[in-house]
This record gives C-alpha cells, sequence and structure tokens, in this order.
C-alpha cells in the first residue's frame, strides 16, 4: 500500500465523518423544528382563542384560525384588566422578593456546599425536609402571624419569606451548582489571603452566574403563579397582582373566556421578557465555563 | 451585589404598608363579594348610593377571587379579620350560621311590609338563621329556531314534559353527520352534530331530580340522608343516561354550566336546564332567539329555589352592617342593575302574588322575558309558588361537606358511564350520613 | 469497620463556622418560622378534630386510623398520585434532557430554539391549564376532532379515569422548561477540556455522552430528580383548575384531597392528617433518592475521601 492511498483513505473517512455529522446536525435540526411546533401549538390556540368571540369559541369544528381576527378584544379587554396596574403592582412584589431570594439562596447554597461548621448535616437535612412541605399545609398558620401582626392586604407577607434563602429547592441548586465549581479556585484564592466572603462574591458569584439567574427566572415563575397566597392576601382591587387581574373576567355565574385569554396573553409578556433579559446571562456562563480550567 | 442589596432593601422599605385610616369621622365597613368586572362596578355604583344618601357610615368594597371565596372567607374567619359584611355562599350559610360567625337577622324583616318567601330562608334545625339576597329557580330553557328546524312544537309552559317525551323529544332533536337520529338504523353516536337535550348535572343541581322522581337527598329537617332510595338513584342514573345511553346530549364528566353559553348559544343542544339567573347573565349577550319553559317531570312537577345571601357578621361594627345590609338587601336597591337586567328574582312573595308586584318586573319593558308576559307569568312566577322546593343547604347542615365534597367526585364517575349511580351512591351513603352529623 | 467515628478527626476552623452561620442566618430564620413551626402547628392539628370556627376536639389517631380503615378515596388517592409522579419525573426529565442536549448542539437560532421550549414554563400555569382543556375536551375539543376526523373513537382524555392522569402528565412534560434551563445551564458547565481529551483520545460522541457528559452532569441530574418528584408529588393545580379531583379518584390527588378536606369541607384536622401522609411519603422518596445517590453521583468540585 502506497502512502499516497493511506492518505487518500485517510481523508475519505475524515470526510464521510464530517458528513455523517452533517446528516446529524440536520436530523436534529428537523426533531428540533418538529418538537418546537408541537410545543408551540397550545399557545398558538390560547393567542387565537384571543382573537375570537365566545360565541365563535364554541363552534364545532373548531377553528384554526379565528374566523375574523377581532384585535379589538384587546382594547376592549383593556378596558377592565389594568394591565399597567396590576403589572406595577406584581412587580413591587416580584423585584425585591427575586432579588431577596437570589441573594440569600446563593449564600445558603455556598455555606452548605464549601464551608464546614458543627450541624451542617442537620441543618441540611432540615432544609431539604422543607421541601417536602406542600406550601398550603403551612398557609394558615402563616396567615394568623401575619394578621396579628395587621399586614393582611399589604405585600410584605409576599415579599418577605423569599429574603429567608429563597425556599429550600434554591438553596439547593446553588449548592450543586457551587459543587461543580473545581475546589483549587478557592484554594488559591486562600493562599492569597481571600476570606469566605471574598471567595464568596469574587469566586463562586462569577462561577455560577448562570445558576443565579436560573433561580432567579425559578422565583419569577413561582411567585407568578402563586395564586393561592395572592387571593390569601390581598382582597383589594387597587392592590391586585395580574394573576388575581386575571380572575376578573370569572364572574358568579359565566366566564367570559374571549377576555380571559386576552388577559392571559397580555400577562405572558412580562415573563418573555425577563427570560428574554435572562438568556443573555446563560451564553455569559458559556464563555464563563471555557476559563474555568 | 451589595449596590443590589441596598436597592432592594430599599424599593423593600418604600413599599407602601399604610393601613386605611381617612380621618372623616364615620365608621368604615368593608363588604365582600366575589364577580367579574361587571358585577364589581354594580356593587360599586350601589355602595356609592348608599356612601352618599348618609353620612356615619361608609361601605368598602373587598373582592375575593370567586373560585376560593369560601376558603378565603374563611381564613379571615379563622385570623378573625372578618369582613363587616358580604357575600355568603349558600353551601357555606349554615356552617358560618352554626358556629356563632354571623349576626342574628332573624328580625331584620319584622313588621315590614316585604316579606321575603320562606322558601328562601335558611333555618338552622328550624330557626332562621337568614334570607337569600334573591330568589333562583331551575328552569328550561330552548333555542326555537331549532325547534323550527325539525318542525318539533314548543315545549309548553302549562304542561311540562314528561321524562319519556323530553327522551323522545330530544331523540328527534338530535341527528348525526348522516342527519340520522338516535335509535334509527345507522346512527352514529361518534358524529353527532346536534344534540337534543343537556341537563345540568352540577351537583347541587341533581337534587331537582331527585325531587321530580319522588324521592328526596335529605329529609327535611336536615338530620337524615336518605339519597341511597330508589327513586333518588334513579333519577341521577337517568340523567347519565341520556348522554350514555339515548345519545341525546353531550357527554359532561366534570360539571360545568355550558348548557346555555356553549349548549344553546352556539347551537349544538336544544333544550338545557339551568337556573334563572341566565336570563340576566348569558342571554342578552347570545343573539338567538330562546323560549322558557318548566322542567321535564320525572313523577312530580318541582322545580329548585336558591340564592346565596348577604350575611352580617359579628364584630365591632355589626349594627352598622346590619343597617346596611338591610338596606342593601332590598329588591330596590338593586332594582336596575340586577333586578330588571333578569340576574335576579324578586325574593319578596309581594312580586309573586298581587299583580301590582308582578308587574314592576316581569311588566318592565327592560326585562329580558317581558316579549311574552304570559309564559313569564307561568314559568317565573306560578313555578316558584307552587312548585318550588327549597334546595338542601338552606336546612341541612354540612353541604359543603356532603354535596361539594362527596357527592361531587363519586358523580362524575356515573357521568363518565364507568360506575352506575347504584354502585356509586351505595358506597358513598354510610359517609354522607355521618358528614350530616358532624357539629 | 475500626475508624472512630469522624467527628473526633474533624476540627472546624472558628472563623469558617462564623462565615457559615452568617451565610444561612436568612434561611435559618426561614426554616424556623415559616416551615417548622408552622408544619408542627398544622401536623398537631391532625390530632384533633376541627371545623375551623367551631371548638377543637381532641381525637389521638382516629383521623389516620379513618385514612386508612375507612376513607374509600385514601388508597385510590395515593395510587393515583404515585402514577401521575411517576408518569411526570420519568416522560419531563427524558423530554427535556433531548431538548437540552439538542439545544446545547451549534444549532441555527438556538436562542430562539430554547425561547421555544422554555416559554410555556413561564405562562401563567392556570392559563395554561385552560388552554389545555380546550385541546383536550371531549365533546369540543381539538384532539378528538382530530381523532374523528381520522376516522377515529373519541377519547376521554380528561373525562375517564384511567386516562385522565396521563393527560394530566402530559402538560406536566410540556410544562417542563424549568428543567431545561437547568440542564442547559449544567451542560455549560462540563469542561470542555474534558471533551477535547476524550477526543484527541478517540472517543465517539456517544462514548463521550455517557462516559463526560452524564457523570458531570449527575448533581444537575439528581436535582432535577429531586425537583420534579417533590413538585409532581404535590401536584394539585391540573386537579383544581381542570377535573375538580374526578373521575372517580381519577385526579384526586393527595394534595387536592388535602385541601379539599381542609379548605372546602372545613375538616381541618383530617386535612392535616392527610398532610403528614404526604409528608412522609415524600419524604421515603426522597430519603432512597439521596441513599442512592452517593452510588451515582460526581461531584467535581469535591474532595477527595
Amino acid at each position: 500500500m502506497s502512502v499516497h492511498t493511506a492518505i487518500q483513505k485517510r481523508r475519505g473517512r475524515m470526510l464521510s465523518k464530517s458528513r455523517r455529522e452533517k446528516t446529524v446536525g440536520i436530523l436534529c435540526l428537523i426533531l428540533l423544528i418538529a418538537l418546537a411546533l408541537m410545543v408551540m401549538f397550545p399557545i398558538y390556540w390560547i393567542f387565537r382563542s384571543s382573537l375570537m368571540s365566545n360565541g365563535e369559541l364554541y363552534a364545532y369544528p373548531p377553528a384554526f384560525t379565528p374566523p375574523a381576527w377581532r384585535f379589538e378584544n384587546y382594547p376592549e379587554t383593556l378596558k377592565s384588566f389594568e394591565y399597567l396596574k396590576f403589572l406595577g403592582n406584581t412587580m413591587t412584589i416580584l423585584i425585591p422578593a427575586v432579588a431577596g431570594a437570589v441573594v440569600t439562596a446563593t449564600m445558603g447554597g455556598y455555606a452548605f456546599a464549601r464551608l464546614r461548621f458543627r450541624g451542617q448535616k442537620f441543618l441540611f437535612t432540615l432544609c431539604v425536609g422543607s421541601m417536602l412541605l406542600p406550601s398550603m399545609v403551612t398557609l394558615i398558620p402563616i396567615f394568623l402571624a401575619w394578621s396579628r401582626l395587621g399586614l393582611v392586604n399589604t405585600y410584605w407577607p409576599l415579599i418577605l419569606p423569599h429574603f429567608c434563602g429563597g425556599g429550600a429547592f434554591n438553596i439547593f441548586l446553588i449548592r450543586q451548582f457551587v459543587k461543580t465549581v473545581p475546589r483549587e479556585l478557592d484554594e488559591a484564592a486562600t493562599i492569597d489571603g481571600c476570606g469566605y466572603f471574598r471567595i464568596l462574591v469574587f469566586i463562586i458569584v462569577p462561577a455560577i452566574k448562570s445558576a443565579m439567574i436560573v433561580v432567579g427566572l425559578l422565583k419569577f415563575i413561582e411567585l407568578w403563579n402563586d395564586l393561592l397566597q395572592q387571593v390569601t392576601y390581598i382582597t383589594r382591587r387597587d392592590r391586585y397582582t395580574l394573576a388575581l387581574g386575571l380572575n376578573i373576567f370569572r364572574g358568579s355565574f359565566n366566564d367570559d373566556w374571549s377576555s380571559i385569554m386576552c388577559a392571559t396573553c397580555l400577562s405572558f409578556i412580562p415573563g418573555i421578557v425577563f427570560y428574554l433579559i435572562g438568556q443573555k446571562y446563560f451564553v455569559e456562563g458559556i464563555v464563563m465555563t471555557g476559563m474555568k480550567n | 451585589m451589595k449596590k443590589l442589596l441596598a436597592i432592594v432593601l430599599c424599593l423593600a422599605l418604600a413599599l407602601p404598608a399604610l393601613a386605611l385610616a381617612e380621618g372623616d369621622g364615620r365608621v368604615h365597613i368593608t363588604y365582600s363579594f366575589w364577580g367579574d368586572q361587571t358585577e364589581f362596578e354594580s356593587v360599586q355604583k350601589v355602595l356609592d348610593e348608599y356612601n352618599q344618601m348618609q353620612d356615619k357610615v361608609f361601605v368598602e368594597p373587598m373582592q375575593i377571587a370567586n373560585e376560593q371565596y369560601t376558603e378565603t372567607l374563611v381564613n379571615y374567619a379563622i385570623a378573625d379579620q372578618l369582613p363587616d359584611c358580604g357575600m355568603v355562599n349558600e353551601n357555606s350559610v349554615l356552617y358560618f350560621a352554626r358556629n356563632g360567625v354571623m349576626a342574628d337577622v332573624s328580625d331584620m324583616y319584622a313588621g315590614e311590609e316585604l316579606q321575603p318567601m320562606d322558601c328562601i330562608t335558611f333555618k338552622d334545625d328550624g330557626t332562621p338563621v337568614g334570607y337569600s339576597s334573591c330568589n333562583e329557580i331551575l328552569i328550561m330553557y330552548y333555542n326555537k329556531d331549532m325547534f323550527d328546524a325539525a318542525g318539533e312544537p314548543y315545549p309548553s309552559a302549562d304542561k311540562p314534559y314528561t321524562w319519556d317525551e323530553f327522551v323522545e323529544v330530544a331523540k328527534r332533536l338530535t341527528f348525526d353527520e348522516a342527519g340520522k337520529h338516535p335509535g334509527e338504523e345507522g346512527f352514529n353516536p361518534e358524529k353527532i352534530v346536534q344534540y337534543g337535550a343537556f341537563v345540568n348535572n352540577w351537583t347541587w343541581q341533581m337534587e331537582v331530580w331527585a325531587l321530580s322522581n319522588g324521592g328526596a337527598w335529605f329529609s327535611d329537617d336536615g338530620k337524615q340522608c336518605l339519597i341511597n332510595s330508589p327513586e333518588v338513584i334513579e333519577s341521577i342514573q337517568k340523567v347519565a343516561d341520556l348522554a350514555l345511553v339515548e345519545h341525546v346530549a353531550p357527554l359532561n364528566v366534570i360539571p360545568e354550566d355550558n348548557g346555555v353559553g356553549v349548549g344553546i348559544g352556539s347551537k349544538t343542544v336544544a333544550m338545557t336546564t339551568d337556573g334563572t339567573w341566565r336570563l340576566g347573565t348569558d342571554f342578552p349577550n347570545l343573539d338567538i332567539n330562546y323560549g322558557i319553559a318548566p322542567l321535564p317531570v320525572m313523577k312530580e312537577e318541582v322545580t329548585l329555589c336558591t340564592s346565596g345571601l348577604t350575611g352580617v357578621f359579628k364584630g365591632k361594627h355589626q349594627q352598622e352592617a346590619y343597617d346596611f345590609v338591610k338596606w342593601y338587601t332590598r329588591e330596590e336597591s338593586n332594582w336596575d342593575s340586577l333586578v330588571l337586567t333578569g340576574i335576579w328574582l324578586p325574593k319578596s312573595e309581594y312580586f309573586y302574588k298581587t299583580e301590582e308586584g308582578i308587574s314592576k318586573w316581569l311588566g318592565n319593558e327592560k326585562y329580558p322575558y317581558n316579549k311574552d308576559m304570559e309564559t313569564g307569568r307561568k314559568v317565573l312566577v306560578d313555578y316558584t309558588m307552587n312548585n318550588a322546593k327549597p334546595a338542601c343547604w338552606y336546612y341541612t347542615p354540612n353541604t359543603q361537606i356532603t354535596t361539594n365534597e362527596i357527592l361531587f367526585t363519586a358523580l362524575q364517575s356515573v357521568w363518565s358511564g364507568e360506575r352506575t349511580a347504584e354502585d356509586v351512591i351505595n358506597e358513598i351513603y354510610p359517609d354522607l350520613c355521618e358528614a350530616i352529623q358532624i357539629d | 469497620m475500626t475508624a472512630l467515628p469522624k467527628r473526633h478527626t474533624v476540627r472546624y476552623n472558628r472563623a469558617e463556622t462564623r462565615a457559615a452561620w452568617i451565610c444561612l442566618l436568612p434561611s435559618v430564620i426561614g426554616l424556623i418560622c415559616i416551615t417548622y413551626i408552622p408544619m408542627i402547628a398544622s401536623f398537631t392539628l391532625s390530632l384533633f378534630s376541627w371545623n375551623g370556627l367551631g371548638e377543637m376536639k381532641y381525637l389521638g389517631l382516629d383521623n389516620y386510623i379513618r385514612l386508612f380503615t375507612r376513607d374509600t378515596k385514601f388508597y385510590g388517592s395515593l395510587l393515583t398520585t404515585l402514577e401521575y409522579a411517576s408518569l411526570s419525573v420519568v416522560g419531563s426529565i427524558i423530554y427535556s434532557m433531548i431538548i437540552a442536549m439538542l439545544l446545547n448542539r451549534k444549532v441555527p437560532a438556538r436562542g430562539f430554539f430554547r425561547a421555544v421550549f422554555y416559554l410555556p414554563y413561564v405562562l401563567p400555569v392556570l392559563a395554561v391549564y385552560l388552554g389545555w382543556k380546550w385541546l383536550f375536551d371531549y365533546n369540543h375539543g381539538l384532539f378528538n376532532y382530530l381523532i374523528k376526523l381520522g376516522g377515529g373513537i373519541s377519547v376521554k382524555f380528561l373525562d375517564s379515569s384511567a386516562m385522565v392522569t396521563p393527560s394530566l402528565a402530559l402538560i406536566a412534560v410540556w410544562l417542563s422548561g424549568n428543567l431545561i434551563v437547568i440542564f442547559l445551564a449544567g451542560l455549560q458547565n462540563v469542561p470542555r477540556t474534558y471533551h477535547e481529551a476524550a477526543e484527541i483520545d478517540g472517543a465517539n460522541a456517544w462514548q463521550r455522552f455517557w462516559r463526560i457528559t452524564i457523570p458531570c452532569m449527575t448533581p444537575i441530574i439528581f436535582y432535577n430528580l429531586l425537583m420534579s418528584l417533590v413538585t409532581n408529588l404535590q401536584v394539585i393545580t391540573p386537579a383544581l383548575s381542570l377535573t375538580q379531583g374526578g373521575p372517580g379518584t381519577g385526579s384526586y390527588y393527595m394534595c387536592y384531597m388535602l385541601y379539599s378536606q381542609a379548605f372546602k369541607s372545613h375538616k381541618y384536622g383530617y386535612g392535616s392528617a392527610v398532610a403528614v401522609l404526604l409528608f412522609l411519603i415524600i419524604a421515603v422518596f426522597t430519603g432512597i433518592l439521596f441513599a442512592t445517590s452517593k452510588g451515582w453521583i460526581f461531584y467535581e468540585g469535591d474532595e477527595k475521601e
């Protein structure tokens, strides 16, 4: 066998490899597109419902596209759905609560992952144990406490609890991520004379930024959907949040579905915006991991 | 990070935690209710009127989400934070009354000209504990155009259908893609285009069929559960069979009130049973030619009357709340917004028994069903007077357990056709008997 | 084993301990005030009969005895909860892992796809269930319309006790965008140098996936498993907003049972007893997960023992 043919063979193998990778890439893309279409469909369905009249919604067979694109449903809905006000109220709760949760969960997760102290195992077990409890179990005792403090119909009961570690899940998530950060990094920092807090701020936080953003997102969504707490604490119309606002189309006797769907579509916006902001940081996370080792 | 923390803390501290202390020298009381935007506006209007006509009391609204209303109210009761007055759902009236949360209102109408009907008086062991804010009965609605298209005569207001007639008419009004009716050769129940009937199977409404079939859910004193009688079981099975066996009704396993809006409103169902509030809440928005009739009859001609009430809760401002509720629940206070729109039927006998009273609402041209006074009289006035019986929550304790919990879940298996009514009722009967005994 | 108990050999650094407690202070306050004290209060309630407004009556273990011996719905509720949890945990872990792997490749418009798969999760969950209801509805729903169009027989997606839990689990899988994001974040934390080294050593994509990606991902997989197990065992929203527990006990999940008994029927003591049992069940499953975790989790940053 000559050197020449050997090189040709090798080149051929490399070619077939890159061709195969190309095929795999295309297959993956097709799969992604198919899955994406399936995932988007129910959302499209809600959106198309928002552009239909109540009568059209129940027509059979169901229409795939609105028979008449009733964009006027939106201004109509906004008359009673005080979007900006509800959004403002929601943000008044969300911004401090999310920030509080991210900060305290990072502190907690760091302590559990990196610091050694007496009682760590016990505390960690307690922390994990608290996840096992459905939140409605503690609803009444906590409500009793807040009402004794006279804080019903304020936002405090919806904000302050999130300054307490932001929930065991989030502490746990941060802990998992801190554990994936190589220990050599903080050992090096310790040698350079860094204290524990400096390590947290200058080494751990940059390394787990993406996880912190994830915690922020999780918290955002959790609060967003936390209707039970909001129903319980807020009964004044001027303090309504978006989640509570969605309920105003559900009457004693009948529901105005097309308005509910309009309001729903409108309430999608902040979540999507928050996600798009967060997404930038995921990308930064990639850059960061590149220089980790 | 520290900067962020600082910003966050500032934000948090800047939040308004103001208590509402308006120094206007008036007593501020709260009125709680549920409802949508339209209801909110009409409630606010009535409250504004009250707040303007006197200067001692100022009523503030407290709006709670419809679906969590009772739960939230109970949370407030546990925390001793109840509003001063508010709407109370039928199934929790006796619960609040028996636990000493509601103020005694039994003398509210003493010596008044307008007396609420006995049928809508909540009684605990025979003692009146509250009066419904209005009256509502169950009737049958039908789409006239669909009857015309089938060449079927309209249901009569004088002589209601027997159950068998009802099923027969429903069969003639049901057809599949090929135009075949149930029972005909080649009828395909998978391809039904139009259904003949829809019987609202929302749990509490099922009681009317038990009464109609000669049975009862509970004894009149509310102390015994009679639901395992053959009559009651048969009544449930008959309603379920409309969809399962006769194929004249759409399947409705998770009970939903969509007989009117979805059913006859979008012309998928020709007849439906539902409450009289639909006259005001649904039909004005539905562009259809509809008629009303009494319910079909299994054995006895009967309907159910019911409505929630406006309760006065015990507390510092009980007296002010009592006065407000007394004013608020008069028909006149809600005349334009609730009575003339058709949402409420009046609660006082005067509006049923005297010509003058009847003409005030049924005869008013704003009333949704005044185009056909004669039918209106028979179905709304005479039917209430002669055939209405109170729903079980007027006299039976713990319906929040029996109707809402036990029966609700159990009956779903009957609606889906997985189990027979007999099987299910016999299984839950001991639980029901026990539930009504709980204090 | 003859080794001395570990605590005799570990010496805690005082500064480290102090730092740890400062970091954990908010969490500890939270654990005590908003979890454990209310929890003890609630659990004590399970020994009483209480309707919320009236007198409390001490019952001892009667509530529990009743649940196990006389409640016709308890076992159904338990089974359907386990069914829902297993279907949605397995389904959503596999689904989100596949999506995360696909998204971690160099695909065009990656950001867009990421947003698409995450989107269901950021939407208000109640609205999402209402949207799905129109797809699942027996009479007017789109799915059955399509099935009938294809000549099939309508399926009772939400209207039969056999189908309701799988149908709801499908929604749960659809909603699992949070798992995707966490998997993605984890995938991005897998050091590239490992992959590069393996590639030089001649490992193919499949081998690299099993030998490098999966082991590096184990802490994240563990977290996702734990989180979806716990949240799915605590399922309530679909039952509240769509099916109200039925048909039969088809969607009478334990958390819904607890809600229904305590908040709707005002049997707070009985509801608390359900809560205690649910807590124990979740604890057992979590315990099993933790007990087996030592064997398969690989922490890069952990010190070698």
